[in-house]
């Protein structure tokens, strides 16, 4: 069954086109990788789907809904781990958490589950401020599997997250369908059975094994 | 998805961050005995003279705090990216609004606190439960406008300028009813009901339209 189905997605930052025209449908526990050069489009792409950023053309069916319309019920379904950790520096990483639980509205035990499963256990009482980047951006990835998001959206999540990044966003995407954009190829074909490789807002050929997008 | 609890909690993560960091509420409390400190000074305040002086000095220190206060209500968010976080979850945009409101409000009513004492020290004004009535009263209103508009200049370089261009006229109501009712605690001719049933008004007024718009500020 498929959870995303893209038709014509193209977004225009004033007269410059940064995304040209994307159809992409992805079923229901597929991993795709988002690869491309900076400025490709990524970025673009992943808050579209994500239901952050708004195409200026298009169609985006998300789990049955269409997305420009009821995306606020779409954000129970959707997990999203922007480029920045987006965290509160004077809160710990448990409250962090706590308050997302909050307004995600799910219990609160649901923090310490999620900084368990991410490794951030004995820091939990640490400020986000004071944590190092690599935990910061666990603690985001943390806070993004709160609600248990059917769709998980990663923007470049394994920035600064060290040498076993595979195996932590191996078991974050595991039972999920994943959207994630990385420049590392190798943890590409890695995790994600398909590719679709941007170049300036379009989408291109294989750049590993790709099956992608139609 | 229970408003409330989102409200609450946006509220409460925003205080608890001011308590540790202590950025703004005692620069602010410094800002307002300051200012003051400067009205006693530059008026030549006797006592013949303190009741209706110390009105205006009030109003002009709480209105300069407030656009400090409310101006930097999103901006760290903004800048460090945990705006869009709260945004992208499913909560209610009116509910966020209302828990930085909430926030912003009791800082300004803590700044207040300073503010008050400061006001019947320098100025030797009876400190009264109307003044600090038609004082809350006040702070409600303009702390609802002054988060909503906070929110629509959060992402344009120029906020600085543009929020007390947006927040002011949008404030003078409430600072005229709120003028005319500490004048009235103050002994000074003018009807205190009246100026608070219009300051409970406007704060009625301003409360629901800022409710409605927040949906739509916030959630583009």
């Amino acid at each position: 069954m498929s959870l995303v189905v893209a038709n014509g997605i193209a977004h225009r930052f004033g007269n410059e086109l940064a995304l040209a025209g994307i159809d992409l449908v992805l079923d229901t526990g597929e991993h795709m990788a988002v690869l491309g050069d900076n400025g490709a489009g990524k970025t673009t792409l992943l808050r579209v789907l994500a239901t952050a950023l708004r195409p200026t053309a298009g169609e985006l069916k998300i789990a049955g809904l269409d997305a420009l319309r009821e995306k606020r019920r779409l954000r129970h379904y959707i997990g999203f781990v922007a480029h920045a950790p987006g965290l509160y520096p004077a809160l710990s990483a448990t409250e962090n958490l706590e308050f997302f639980c909050d307004l995600q509205d799910v219990s609160r035990s649901r923090a310490p589950e999620a900084l368990e499963m991410l490794g951030l256990g004995a820091v939990a009482r640490r400020r986000a401020g004071e944590l190092s980047r690599g935990m910061q951006q666990r603690l985001a990835i943390a806070r993004s599997i709160l609600h248990e998001p059917r769709l998980l959206i990663l923007d470049e999540p394994d920035a600064s997250l060290g040498a076993d990044a595979g195996e932590l966003l191996g078991d974050v995407m595991r039972d999920r369908t994943v959207v994630m954009a990385t420049h590392d190829h190798a943890l590409a074909n890695r995790l994600c059975p398909r590719t679709l490789l941007l170049k300036h807002g379009r989408s291109h050929g294989t750049p590993t094994r790709l099956s992608v997008v139609k | 998805m229970n408003a409330f609890r989102v409200a609450v909690a946006v509220a409460r993560k925003d205080l608890v961050s001011e308590w540790r960091t202590r950025e703004l509420v005692p620069a602010l409390a410094q800002f307002i005995i300051l200012a003051l400190l400067i009205g006693n000074f530059a008026f030549q305040v006797d006592s013949r003279n303190a009741t209706a002086i110390a009105p205006g000095v009030l109003w002009l220190a709480l209105v300069f705090a407030g656009l400090v206060a409310f101006g930097r209500t999103f901006t760290a968010e903004r800048e460090q990216a945990s705006f869009e976080a709260m945004l992208m979850t499913p909560a209610s945009p009116v509910a966020i609004f209302a828990g930085k409101a909430l926030a912003a409000g009791a800082m300004l009513v803590l700044c207040e606190a300073a503010l008050l004492p400061a006001l019947s020290l320098f100025f030797g004004t009876p400190f009264s439960l109307d003044l600090v009535a038609a004082v809350l009263l006040a702070t409600v209103g303009m702390a609802v406008l002054g988060v909503l508009f906070a929110a629509m200049v959060a992402r344009v370089r120029a906020r600085e300028l543009l929020l007390p261009l947006l927040t002011l006229p949008l404030w003078i109501p409430i600072i005229i009813a709120g003028a005319t009712a500490v004048q009235a605690a103050f002994g000074l001719p003018g009807s205190y009901q009246e100026a608070i049933g219009l300051l409970i008004d406007f704060d009625i007024l301003f409360v629901v339209l800022t409710s409605l718009a927040a949906r739509f500020v916030l959630d583009e």
